[in-house]
């Protein structure tokens, strides 16, 4: 096909894991699953041994604390529960593709590529810009980039929690939404259309009235108070201005949940900013009044209140 | 420019596919979601991967044949069905609610024949558990108390019947031995029965749509005050007849003091104690006799050899020789017979056969009926 595949790379300066231990420093029932697990998986089938198998395993469990927070101690049953859930068998091909195994491609291309080309059009919208952006990833996932001398596969950053064919979806959908950044920020400032975000957050209005000031105070406490999960609803609905449909796969409930959940959302919001006004002081005739002043007069950008989390920021970084 | 400080941390494609996928853990999948919230990028990326995989799915499933209009509705008849049969239970608990009412209303113009005054049942019940001596009170009292008697097996009601006569029972002889004493014919019992009966001038009559009427009571839960009377001082004589040493009677005086305190039995047992006073020695109630049909009897009536005993199912028997051989008197009435009684006649004996609905049949031989 007139394309060199990436070579085997080195699996500590893949992961900075060097402290994964050798299989006979194993516990034997740890050691037992994992020689049934190499056995399952067909991983012989791509020519990988049963040490480097355990080795990719082991270290997958490590990056991950076996699915544990980072600071938890895990035990050989949790241990066995995280390595039996993992994806093996897409997991193989996946550290055979990026070592370079010419029948691992074989078989992910007789797979993978036409679905992968079918989740690119559709991502993208148009058949064009699908294949040109499902043999871009191709092109990265054969290896084609190196870095400090040595090729890199994103196959590699494969760990098999999810699907295969998923984590390509979600690789081309990252690919694709990072590309159309770029190419936004190049856009002039004379091109921005309507649709575009406006620069609304530097803009400094006048001084404002103390009792738009109070409302604006008690609009920010009552959003402080919301979970993450409300956060999360309010973002997607008003801010990306997704649908029901749209939102209700990723909480995985349905859209009528998410429909029940918003309403209660916002009345719980609306009461809460009616109580922060009272405890301000005010009575229930200004409180009123005050609810029904025009949302533009007020000094609140709602998409950084509420895409600032009060939770620990994610601290992991992208894989590429 | 953009001052979203978030934009280079993001989770990487494994984390979120496995997000979308739900193969995170619990924890994860609130770090995921958090940051979800606060980054456009990933919110973004997410729907574009779950669109993805909703334009693959169409393509990988196979399409299913079609089922027909009346696939869609395979569900709808489990409810349908299912309300269908309440439906059902309905209509046929509403029209056996229905049916005892007309009964009630022919009972009332019964009741009007017989006494003076009609007294609503569970007002005379009342009236009866305090004032025994009022005659409409007595009346209705032992309406229900006779009520109860009709309703209860053989065992209870021989017991019942002990209860107003004398009680020479040994304890644990049963309640068959029980009801062949009944025979007896002179007690101080029974004699008190005869004074109550004098200073209650109404003359008993069985009434069935009462006791339809309060076995419904009773199966609701609302017994009457005068049923339950019955029954309790039924128990305490149980208990009397427990006490009492084998071959010993019990003492007289505490089977008055038991009829004193029921009201309801000692207007129950009038018509038996008014054959006593007619010079028959009959009975009608529950008897020992075993009957031909294996049945046990709910009326018996004795008149020298001759007795006549309807069983459980309301076959009328007719014993020349006290009990020795039976033979099956032809049905010559409507409905089932429930009761058989002897009065005094102008040329002797005459036996009165009473059927559920009230209508009574006499006969001088017990084989030949004629309606009254």
């Amino acid at each position: 096909m007139g394309i060199t595949t990436s070579q085997p790379v080195e699996e500590s300066a893949v992961t900075g894991i060097d402290a994964v231990p050798k299989a006979a420093q194993l516990p034997v029932q740890l050691n037992q699953l994992l020689n049934e697990l190499w056995r399952e998986s067909g991983a012989a089938a791509y020519g990988l041994k049963q040490e480097e198998f355990i080795r990719i395993l082991l270290r997958v469990g490590a990056a991950q604390n076996y699915g544990l927070a980072a600071e938890a101690t895990v035990s050989q049953r949790q241990q066995a529960g995280f390595l039996r859930g993992l994806r093996l068998a897409d997991l193989v091909l996946a550290k055979a593709c990026a070592g370079g195994h010419e029948g691992a491609w074989e078989h992910f291309i007789a797979v993978y590529r036409q679905p992968l080309f079918r989740a690119a059009t559709a991502i993208t919208g148009s058949e064009t810009l699908g294949r040109e952006l499902a043999d871009q990833l191709y092109a990265e996932l054969y290896g084609l980039k190196a870095r400090e001398g040595v090729r890199r596969s994103p196959l590699d950053s494969y760990r098999g929690k999810g699907s295969l064919m998923g984590w390509l979806r979600t690789t081309l959908a990252q690919r694709h939404v990072d590309h159309h950044r770029r190419t936004r920020r190049e856009l002039p400032l004379d091109n921005l259309a309507e649709g575009h975000e406006p620069p609304a957050a530097n803009s400094k209005p006048g001084k404002l009235p103390a009792e738009l000031l109070l409302l604006a105070k008690a609009v920010l406490e009552a959003l402080e108070k919301i979970e993450t999960v409300e956060r999360f609803l309010l973002a997607a609905y008003y801010i990306d201005g997704r649908t029901l449909l749209e939102i209700a796969p990723v909480l995985h409930v349905h859209e009528a949940t998410v429909s029940r959940k918003l309403h209660r959302l916002v009345d719980g919001i609306r009461k809460q900013i009616v109580k922060n006004l009272l405890e301000y002081g005010l009575n229930k005739q200004a409180v009123q009044e005050m609810l029904g002043a025009d949302p533009r007069d007020l000094d609140l950008n709602l998409k950084k209140i509420l895409q600032v989390s009060l939770t620990d920021a994610f601290e992991e970084k992208a894989a590429l | 420019m953009n001052s979203n400080p978030q934009l280079d941390l993001h989770p990487d494609a494994d984390s979120l596919n496995a997000f979308a996928e739900q193969a995170v853990g619990k924890a994860e999948r609130e770090q995921i979601l958090a940051h979800m919230t606060r980054c456009s990028r990933c919110r973004q990326v997410i729907y574009l991967a779950q669109k993805a995989a909703e334009a693959e799915t169409p393509a990988t499933q196979p399409a299913l044949p079609s089922r027909g209009w009346r696939w869609g509705w395979r569900f709808a008849w489990v409810p349908a069905a299912a309300l269908a049969a309440a439906l059902a239970l309905v209509v046929t608990l509403h029209l056996r609610h229905n049916a005892p009412a007309l009964e009630m209303a022919k009972v009332v113009q019964q009741s009007q024949q017989a006494a003076s005054a009609p007294v609503p049942l569970e007002q005379a019940s009342a009236g009866a558990a305090l004032k025994p001596a009022s005659p409409v009170a007595t009346n209705s009292a032992a309406g229900n108390a006779k009520f109860t008697t009709l309703r209860r097996l053989p065992e209870e009601l021989a017991l019942e019947t002990a209860s107003s006569a004398a009680l020479p029972a040994a304890p644990g002889s049963g309640a068959y031995s029980l009801g062949e004493n009944n025979a007896a014919p002179t007690t101080s019992v029974q004699s008190e029965q005869i004074q109550t009966q004098r200073q209650s001038p109404a003359q008993f009559n069985p009434e069935p749509a009462v006791d339809a009427w309060q076995q419904r009571q009773r199966m609701t839960g609302a017994l009457s005050a005068s049923a339950n009377t019955t029954q309790v001082s039924q128990e305490t004589m149980n208990t009397a007849m427990d006490r009492a040493p084998a071959g010993q009677s019990v003492p007289a005086f505490a089977a008055v003091s038991h009829t004193a305190k029921q009201a309801a039995p000692t207007a129950s047992f009038t018509i038996r104690t008014q054959e006593t006073v007619a010079g028959l020695a009959a009975s009608h109630n529950a008897d020992p006799h075993v009957l031909p049909s294996g049945l046990a009897a709910i009326s018996t009536v004795t008149e020298q050899q001759r007795i006549l005993a309807i069983d459980l199912a309301g076959a009328l028997f007719l014993s020349e020789d006290a009990g020795k051989h039976w033979e099956l008197v032809a049905q010559q009435w409507t409905g089932r017979a429930v009761k058989v009684r002897v009065q005094a006649g102008a040329g002797g004996a005459v036996f009165q056969l009473t059927n559920i609905s009230g209508f009574s049949w006499t006969s001088v031989d017990g084989r030949t009926w004629t309606v009254q």
